[in-house]
């Protein structure tokens, strides 16, 4: 009994490291700022930065991509296996708090960097699997606007080894009723109010001429005073004196 | 007496330039709204699905005006060289009933480019292209019109939506309705497409990376030859009604002068 008492202290010791040693890395995943992405975040998806050089000492880990809900994330336990329902895409968010997905290798994620090139990862991007629950790790498009966290875990064979920190909160787009779009606002320019202003007053002075035109013609009916045209001339009497003051 | 018949050429003399002026104009008018008419940008779908095409309406009254402005010209130089009160006083009601046509012309075209705002170009794109059950036929035709036209649009101007491929994220539609928003953030159309017609790269398209995809709205694009067309239209008509009250108040003093 007496030479085995040292060892639980040290079988003590050795328990947690087994169960619980994962290194937190410091690296927190965000969403992609260079290039700039039009498609950055959209109603059901959004784009992350590749985790290069960030798990360099973990080449036999799986990298996988932990995806929750801001208010669930702290209900989220690393011992949790991918691949299984309490990690299933298709049970997120009614009864898991967290889906596993975008598995990858040390390998997918080259270091450093090629510059030029774009290295991203799009969340959300398969919508074929996204109701089949033979595929718990599909990455299937994200079923609200969130806000999202996310954070990635390096898994050997099924202990998890090494974590980033979670991701500010990431929240996607809604899209408005296209009812409520105004198109009613417009007004009038003024170019159109002057070209009605000016058009009414011109087609008002041509009338108040045709009306004086027929009051003259009235009035010269009345007391007329006949001139003789000079032959081979018209019959235009008067200018600048009009016929009908007789000059 | 020599001094007044010298008045009174000089005054016929005006009369037949300014008759000449509004005959070519009246075929100039007839000219241009012809062409325009005929749509040449295609724009006319999408003007037709918003019930807003009064810009054709000026444009039709515009080709029958510029006949008439043309052939009463000629009535008029027959009418003041021969100074007949008969046909001058005829003259003078038919212009004067061609002026508030065109008048109608000019307003009606200025006062429908007023209406053609961005937001509505936006609403109807979003409710018609592509929609998928219309409700009768003239639906039908109207959604395949607009639908028509913007892939048209989109593919030769390089450029996506009204005021940017944002138009199909921050509003919902009737493509969003039958194409979800992971395959489909905005339609193919605004992908940068090869010479068979397909997308360079369709992942980058999705992903909005510059240079494949059309980050321009198309707002320019419509609103370009649609301002054309409507400004040629009531502007030139308001040049020529400017003239022809000129010329109309000639003829009345011309006419109020002729002995009989």
């Amino acid at each position: 009994m007496l030479p085995l008492l040292p060892l639980l202290p040290l079988l003590l010791l050795l328990l947690p490291a087994a169960h619980g040693a994962v290194e937190r890395v410091g690296y927190t995943p965000s969403l992609t700022k260079s290039p700039v992405l039009e498609g950055l975040t959209t109603g059901s998806t959004f784009v992350l930065d590749q985790p290069r050089c960030v798990f360099d000492k973990y080449s036999n880990a799986d990298i996988w991509l932990v995806v929750a809900l801001e208010s669930t994330a702290a209900n989220f336990s690393n011992s949790v296996a991918p691949g299984t329902a309490e990690s299933a895409f298709q049970n997120f968010p009614d009864s898991v708090p967290a889906y596993m997905t975008l598995n990858a290798t040390l390998a997918n994620y080259p270091c450093p960097k090629p510059a030029g090139d774009i290295t991203v990862l799009r969340v959300g991007s398969e919508t074929s699997c996204s109701g089949d629950a033979a595929r718990p790790t599909c990455n299937g498009p994200l079923p609200g606007p969130g806000p999202y966290l996310v954070k990635f875990l390096a898994l050997e064979g099924s202990e998890p080894v090494a974590e980033t920190g979670w991701s500010q909160p990431i929240m996607l787009r809604t899209a408005k009723s296209s009812n409520s779009i105004s198109t009613t606002d417009g007004g009038h320019s003024a170019g159109m109010i002057a070209l009605t202003t000016i058009l009414s007053i011109l087609f008002a002075i041509l009338l108040a001429g045709l009306v004086a035109m027929f009051v003259f013609w009235g009035r010269r009916a009345k007391g007329s005073i006949t001139f003789t045209p000079s032959p081979g001339h018209s019959a235009l009497t008067g200018c600048p004196c009009p016929a009908w003051e007789g000059c | 007496m020599a001094k007044s018949e010298d008045c009174i050429h000089i005054l016929q003399g005006l009369l037949v330039f300014g008759n000449v002026v509004i005959g070519m104009c009246g075929i100039a008018l007839t000219a241009e709204c012809i062409y325009f008419v005929s749509d040449p940008h295609g724009l006319y779908p999408l003007l037709e699905a918003t019930e807003n095409d009064g810009i054709y309406a000026a444009a039709w009254i515009g080709i029958f005006v510029g006949f008439a402005l043309f052939a009463l010209s000629i009535l008029g130089i027959i009418g003041i060289i021969k100074s007949d009160r008969t046909l001058l006083l005829v003259y003078i009601i038919l212009m004067l009933i061609t002026f508030a046509f065109e008048m109608a012309s000019c307003i009606t075209a200025a006062t429908h480019r007023d209406f053609l705002t961005p937001n509505l170009f936006l609403k109807q794109m979003l409710e018609r292209y592509q929609k998928a059950e219309p409700a009768n036929n003239n639906d039908k035709w109207m959604t395949e019109g607009v639908t028509k036209t913007w892939d048209k649009l989109m593919l030769q101007n390089h450029c996506c939506g009204v005021l940017g491929p944002s138009d199909w994220q921050e509003y919902t539609s009737a493509f969003r309705s039958t194409h979800n928003d992971a395959d489909f953030p905005w339609p193919r159309k605004c992908c940068a497409m090869d010479a068979q017609g397909l997308p360079v790269n369709l992942d980058g398209c999705k992903l909005g990376v510059p240079g494949y995809y059309n980050s321009n709205g198309c707002y320019d694009a419509i609103s370009g030859p649609v301002n054309t067309h409507a400004w040629g239209v009531a502007w030139f008509g308001f040049a020529i009604l400017c003239w022809t009250f000129c010329v109309l108040l000639g003829t009345m003093f011309y006419w109020s002068g002729i002995e009989y």
